[in-house]
């Protein structure tokens, strides 16, 4: 019902959408997910033209809306839109905010209206609070009126912009759960979220954005299970990493070390765990010690806050062998001292490039 | 309710208490005459000279204060004999008559005949050695109207060979009778604007809310004459000669002593009258009148002194007329002009905040201008210069003026009421499916006004006080009701406590009418009131 072609947006030099081409079909949930600042705000909000695209093409029921001649408010009627901060119309009261679209648009009789409305909060749960005004409400109260709001006006589509982002932990779940009712009756759905759970139990597909992009595309399970691209996998995993480039023998091993520790401090990891890390690097880079003045050696520690696992990687470029199974070594001392305070040792040649995986366990 | 509607009456009422007796140094205790007029003495503070002795003769007031009518010729005549002396301009006879009063000044110079006419209603009053000088006094005429002028020049002379004119200065000047005669007019032939200033008897009065006097007569028998309907418009004597000048009025007559100065800007018509300047001051500065005066208030109680106020300038010749017309003009104005401000506000507001700068830097220059104007000047200018040659009721000036100014502020305060609603009530009426317009109508604006309500309410009784200046251009309004009753009764303090009563009651019904409109805005409130019923 929704089709998006080529569609990019700028502000200024500013190019915040490129070239996004999506579709989003009847009946089906689409969840928007991916990192901050990435534009599924914008993507959402140039679906009604809340931003208008600096080019690219929308078709709504097969009408193009950024044609001049499309009677824009009246696509906007069927394609309502629930709201990171709610926009309860301050001055009226919950059933107020509900009656006052199909009376003043639709030329809905008020009685009817009222009693539309409020069998709509009866539903969202909030009919015992019609007469209250929206600073009366919390939060997730004055959320679930919001999507009421947009239920008044039969809506074929919803658009929802973070609708939990502004939420106390306590209350996403009341309004999230309407949200899954809604979706159950089958009612289009696009929604921008950071919630995870809730893009992966009740969406069709999930949308991955970065770069201003739909970066990858596909059902829950392929976004959630198997992710294709690094990117889609370090989002979802919510993995983070810390990266330090070793160009010389003389790099600064203190600075290395306390960035470390700075970084396993964030993540609250074990004293016990950031130990063995930390020796683990120390005796690996000494295997590498001989080859460190023929090119710069790629250190990565990953966290992933999903799996929990962490991770050390050591990448350069050019084919060699394993240095853990070098036998320049006086002792084997070192080895010992990897292979006891690590999970896991993996060591890849593949295009180009060598990498040695050390997976440190979480005590 | 009841309590917060007594509060204010209390305080009203402790106002007139301290006030009220017309002389508000003498509210002491009726003693004794000397006490009294020991505590008259200190409030006046001390003349420049630090003598603060008593006055034997004119020369004296060379290093003096000396008090003259604005406009009048008798600031030359003080700054030429006497430069050394302190000289302060009064707009009205009844503000100079005040400043003499209150010790402002230690003597005031006046035209002789109104003089008289003050003299023999206050005792407290005296005079000041002989005449200074006598000047012919005459009828003011636009350079361009001079068939008028030789009209008036026949109709005098025809006056003064009947001896009606001889009549006429028996009757209002020698014998004080205050009653106009009826004059046949057949009122066929148009109007006659005539321009004056509230003098005081004998030349200008209002009695019984009709206007009275020497000059008044004259006018009327000079429009019987040409068979004109005369309308008289009042204005203040500093803005005289230019009313008649711009043509804003056919002739002024208002005890103007014709000079070559004045000639440059004004033709003059045959003197009138010849009329004398004198020196006034409070008999007991004045050591001709001896140390025996007493004041002739004193030993009267307060009340009846307050009654008796309240009676010469409230009741006596139908004043409250007086006061009830000012009353009305003032409401009126202040009502139409915050009418035409919020619509020519909302309007440049609109402008103010459109992108194109076509709309939006004229509003922001007509907000910066305006905001920068004294509205004074703003009324003065509408009136003598935008609409000089246009005979334009001074009422409409006046609402025109206040109104251009409320604009100005109307519409920073409607901007930032409109700048303070959250975008995102306009985006989600816009997603809903509103249009721009109707997102305003529907969402914006109704927040707005209960949001700015209290602001704009302080700016509509801050309007209504600002209209007490509208007497410089012609309107008769509370204000100047007060200043006509003051410089008829020669009492310098019961006209102002009254002006001042009214003046407040009128911004106190005002601002309880607009509380109740911004309550019965108010959506919560609504609802508590709903579930109350």
């Amino acid at each position: 019902m929704i089709k998006v072609e080529h569609l990019s947006k700028s502000y200024g030099d500013l190019c915040v959408l490129r070239d996004v081409s999506a579709e989003i079909r009847k009946g089906e949930v689409v969840s928007i997910i991916g990192p901050s600042g990435t534009g599924k705000s914008t993507f959402l909000r140039c679906l009604n033209l809340l931003e208008h695209p600096s080019s690219g093409s929308i078709h709504v029921d097969g009408v193009d809306i950024l044609d001049r001649k499309a009677d824009i408010t009246k696509v906007r009627q069927k394609m309502n839109m629930v709201f990171q901060s709610f926009n309860l119309f301050a001055h009226l009261s919950a059933l107020e905010n509900l009656t006052i679209g199909p009376v003043k648009l639709k030329g809905m009789d008020r009685h009817a209206a009222e009693a539309k409305a409020l069998d709509l909060l009866r539903l969202v749960g909030v009919a015992e609070k019609a007469d209250r005004y929206p600073n009366e409400l919390s939060g997730g109260q004055q959320q679930r009126v919001a999507i009421a709001r947009c239920l008044a006006m039969d809506p074929e589509i919803i658009l929802f912009d973070e609708p939990t982002s502004a939420l106390d932990p306590t209350m996403v779940s009341e309004v999230l759960s309407v949200m899954r009712r809604l979706a159950k009756d089958g009612m289009t759905m696009a929604v921008v979220t950071h919630e995870m759970e809730f893009a992966c139990d009740v969406s069709n597909r999930v949308f991955y954005m970065d770069e201003g992009q739909i970066y990858e595309e596909g059902t829950p399970q392929e976004i959630f299970g198997n992710p294709k691209k690094e990117k889609t996998r370090a989002f979802v995993n919510r993995i983070r990493s810390y990266n330090y480039r070793i160009v010389s023998p003389d790099f600064d091993r203190y600075a290395m070390n306390a960035e470390i520790e700075a970084f396993c401090e964030k993540h609250i990891l074990p004293r016990d765990t950031r130990h063995n890390l930390m020796l683990a690097i120390e005796e690996i880079l000494e295997f590498y010690k001989p080859d460190l003045r023929s090119g710069p050696l790629d250190l990565a520690v990953t966290y992933s806050e999903k799996t929990e696992a962490l991770e050390a990687a050591f990448e350069r470029s050019g084919e060699w062998p394993n240095p853990l199974e070098s036998d320049l070594q006086p002792d084997d001392l070192g080895l010992r001292i990897v292979k006891g305070v690590s999970e896991a040792v993996d060591y890849q040649v593949a295009g180009g490039r060598s990498r040695l995986v050390v997976r440190i366990g979480k005590e | 309710m009841r309590k917060s509607l007594l509060r204010p009456l209390i305080f009203l009422a402790m106002l007139v208490f301290v006030a009220g007796p017309g002389k508000a140094a003498a509210a002491a205790p009726a003693a004794d005459g000397a006490a009294k007029a020991d505590l008259l003495a200190s409030v006046q503070p001390a003349s420049p000279n630090g003598t603060g002795s008593k006055l034997s003769e004119v020369d004296e007031l060379k290093d003096r204060r000396v008090g003259v009518l604005q406009g009048s010729a008798h600031v030359e005549y003080v700054e030429k004999t006497w430069p050394r002396a302190t000289l302060l301009q009064y707009n009205t006879p009844a503000d100079l008559l005040l400043a003499v009063k209150t010790g402002k000044v230690d003597a005031a110079l006046s035209d002789a005949e109104p003089l008289r006419a003050m003299l023999r209603q206050d005792k407290t009053l005296g005079m000041l050695g002989g005449s200074l000088f006598s000047f012919p006094e005459g009828v003011g005429f636009g350079k361009e109207n001079t068939v008028l002028l030789d009209q008036f020049n026949q109709f005098l002379a025809r006056l003064q060979q009947s001896g009606i004119h001889a009549d006429m200065v028996d009757r209002w000047m020698e014998k004080n009778i205050i009653d106009m005669p009826t004059i046949a007019n057949s009122g066929s032939n148009g109007e006659l604007v005539v321009g004056i200033s509230d003098g005081s008897l004998p030349f200008v009065a209002i009695k019984d809310n009709r206007l009275i006097g020497f000059e008044i007569e004259l006018s009327e028998r000079f429009g019987a004459y040409l068979g004109k309907k005369v309308r008289f418009s009042q204005i203040d004597f500093s803005g005289l000669i230019a009313a008649a000048a711009t043509g804003k009025v056919d002739m002024i007559i208002a005890a103007i002593f014709i000079t070559d100065e004045r000639r440059q800007s004004i033709n003059f018509s045959d003197p009138y009258y010849e009329e004398a300047t004198r020196v006034f001051g409070l008999k007991k500065n004045i050591a001709a009148y001896g140390t025996s005066i007493t004041d002739s208030d004193s030993g009267v109680p307060f009340f009846t002194r307050v009654a008796a106020s309240f009676h010469s300038n409230i009741i006596r010749e139908k004043r409250y007329l007086l006061l009830w017309e000012g009353l009305k003009a003032t409401v009126l104005i202040s009502i139409l002009a915050t009418i035409l401000g919020t619509v020519l506000g909302a309007l440049i507001c609109y402008m103010r905040m459109a992108r194109q700068s076509v709309l939006n830097v004229p509003a922001r220059v007509y907000i910066s201008v305006l905001r920068g104007l004294p509205v004074l000047v703003l009324l003065m200018f509408i009136f003598y210069v935008a609409f000089a040659s246009v005979n334009v009721d001074p009422l409409l000036v006046a609402v025109i003026a206040f109104g251009l100014n409320f604009a100005a502020y109307a519409a920073e305060i409607f901007r930032s009421g409109i700048e303070g609603i959250d975008r995102g009530q306009t985006e989600a009426g816009i997603a809903m499916g509103f249009g721009r317009f109707s997102t305003f109508i529907h969402i914006v604006l109704p927040q707005t006004v209960q949001r700015i309500l209290p602001v704009y309410r302080g700016e509509f009784i801050s309007l209504v006080k600002m209209t007490s200046i509208v007497g410089y251009i012609a309107v008769q309004d509370l204000t100047k009701a007060g200043d006509i009753i003051r410089s008829r009764t020669f009492d310098a303090f019961f006209p102002l406590v009254v002006v001042a009563v009214l003046y407040f009651l009128i911004s106190w019904v005002l601002m309880l009418a607009l509380e109740y409109v911004e309550r019965s805005t108010d959506p919560q409130r609504r609802r508590e009131q709903a579930v109350r019923q």
